[in-house]
């Protein structure tokens, strides 16, 4: 573990993992968890506002209207709205991150794991990216796991 | 020779394979789409939202399409009928072929290649990107979200649209059989011939059929997309077999009922 940061109502923490088996036995252990993972991709013919109120509609029967405020007040409290009506194709690297991880917020879930932020966000200096988005959802989560590779454990001592 | 053999019969057997996942899944959907829990919010809205794009936005196009359809028709028959005397049985000739049998088939056809391929594609591309995946990780279940919402809502499209072109039909054949040709048959002649062969069995038969062409144009698609391999090169491959198992199975349907209607 190389980082953890904890806020008035969430917890974030970095597991470092030295191979893929731990990360897959990582995995197996929170079989209820929501996941932000390269290998859960969005739906592609749904717009980022519908990836994330589906979610709502389907598992909480939420009104279409209702839904859609929800979706809307996550992505105005990580300052996404521009990509809101657009689909997976068109989403940046940094945008399409952002769409997983309030999919996986909308419902406030105890556990989060983000899986391989690297792969992710390839271009981004993704632990000063990934600190300020889940300190902007502080609150909609308890607990935030990011697994990654201990190769990657200098970067989230950088000042950068 | 024993080669050639054992390589056409795994051919044979992934056939079989084939249509046994088809009748497995119209089974599982029958039983899904009666089911009250199956509906929500979510699989509500992909319902409407299947019936406006197989429907509803091309009502306009496709109903002009089947009216000049069935004019050439009962154009036809009609002259053909009067110059051989026989324009008494005009109007049941058009209703025997063009209602009961052209327009139901023209329908599910339509459908078949405008929503039938782009489910199967779009199942294909749902399966091969593991989005069906990734909605059972996040508590979805992608057959009652993704899936089942479609088999319903292509089914009442056909079903919808093929009533609105029978209806069509029928007017136009009773204005230019009829009304444009007065004299040319006793009063009350549309409504006899319509009851004649318009019966009962008649009907059931039409609409098991249409029926089975509105479960055949999202089922097929949907087995064939759930089953390709998750390799990109697939996609063209599933959309291939799906659509030549579709048109395969519309005939067998049309053929079983002019068999239970006619033999």
């Amino acid at each position: 573990m190389a980082d953890s940061t904890e806020t008035a109502a969430s917890t974030k923490r970095v597991v470092m993992l030295v191979g893929n088996a731990e990360r897959l036995a990582l995995i197996e252990q929170h079989p209820r968890a929501a996941m932000v993972s390269e290998d859960l991709p969005l739906r592609a013919n749904l717009s980022v506002l519908e990836n994330i109120t589906v979610v709502l509609q389907f598992r909480t029967n939420t009104y279409i209207g209702e839904a859609n405020d929800i979706a809307w007040n996550l992505l105005t409290l990580v300052d996404s709205t521009d990509c809101a009506q657009r689909r997976d194709p068109e989403l940046s690297t940094e945008e399409r991150f952002i769409a997983k991880l309030l999919r996986a917020v909308v419902l406030t879930p105890p556990v989060i794991l983000i899986d391989r932020p690297a792969l992710l966000l390839p271009d981004t200096n993704y632990p000063f990216f990934l600190n300020r988005t889940l300190l902007a959802l502080a609150g909609k989560f308890e607990q935030c796991l990011i697994l990654d590779y201990t190769w990657n454990a200098p970067l989230y001592n950088s000042r950068a | 020779m024993q080669a050639w053999l054992t390589r056409r019969g795994q051919g044979f057997a992934d056939w079989l394979n084939a249509w046994a996942r088809v009748f497995s899944f119209t089974g599982v959907a029958l039983i899904g789409a009666l089911s009250p829990s199956t509906y929500n919010k979510a699989t509500r809205q992909v319902v409407q939202k299947q019936i406006y794009f197989t429907a509803w936005q091309i009502l306009p196009g496709f109903a002009l399409f089947s009216a000049l359809f069935s004019v050439l028709i009962i154009e036809i028959v009609g002259r053909n009928a009067n110059a051989y005397g026989l324009y008494a049985y005009a109007l049941e000739l058009i209703v025997r072929v063009l209602v009961l049998e052209i327009l139901p088939l023209m329908t599910a056809l339509f459908v078949a290649l405008r929503t039938g391929a782009a489910i199967n594609t779009e199942v294909a591309l749902m399966q091969i990107q593991n989005e069906l995946g990734a909605l059972e990780r996040i508590g979805i279940d992608p057959f009652r979200l993704e899936l089942l919402p479609r088999v319903v809502g292509g089914t009442i499209s056909v079903l919808a649209l093929t009533a609105v072109n029978i209806v069509i039909a029928l007017v136009l054949a009773r204005i230019m059989i009829i009304d444009l040709n007065p004299w040319s048959l006793p009063p009350g002649e549309f409504a006899r011939v319509i009851g004649k062969v318009l019966d009962l069995p008649a009907i059931g038969v039409l609409w098991v059929k249409t029926f089975a062409f509105g479960l055949a144009v999202t089922v097929i698609p949907i087995s064939e997309g759930l089953n390709t391999p998750k390799k990109l090169f697939y996609a063209p491959i599933a959309v291939l077999r799906g659509m030549v198992r579709l048109f395969f199975a519309l005939m067998v349907i049309e053929f079983a009922a002019l068999t239970a209607l006619y033999v």
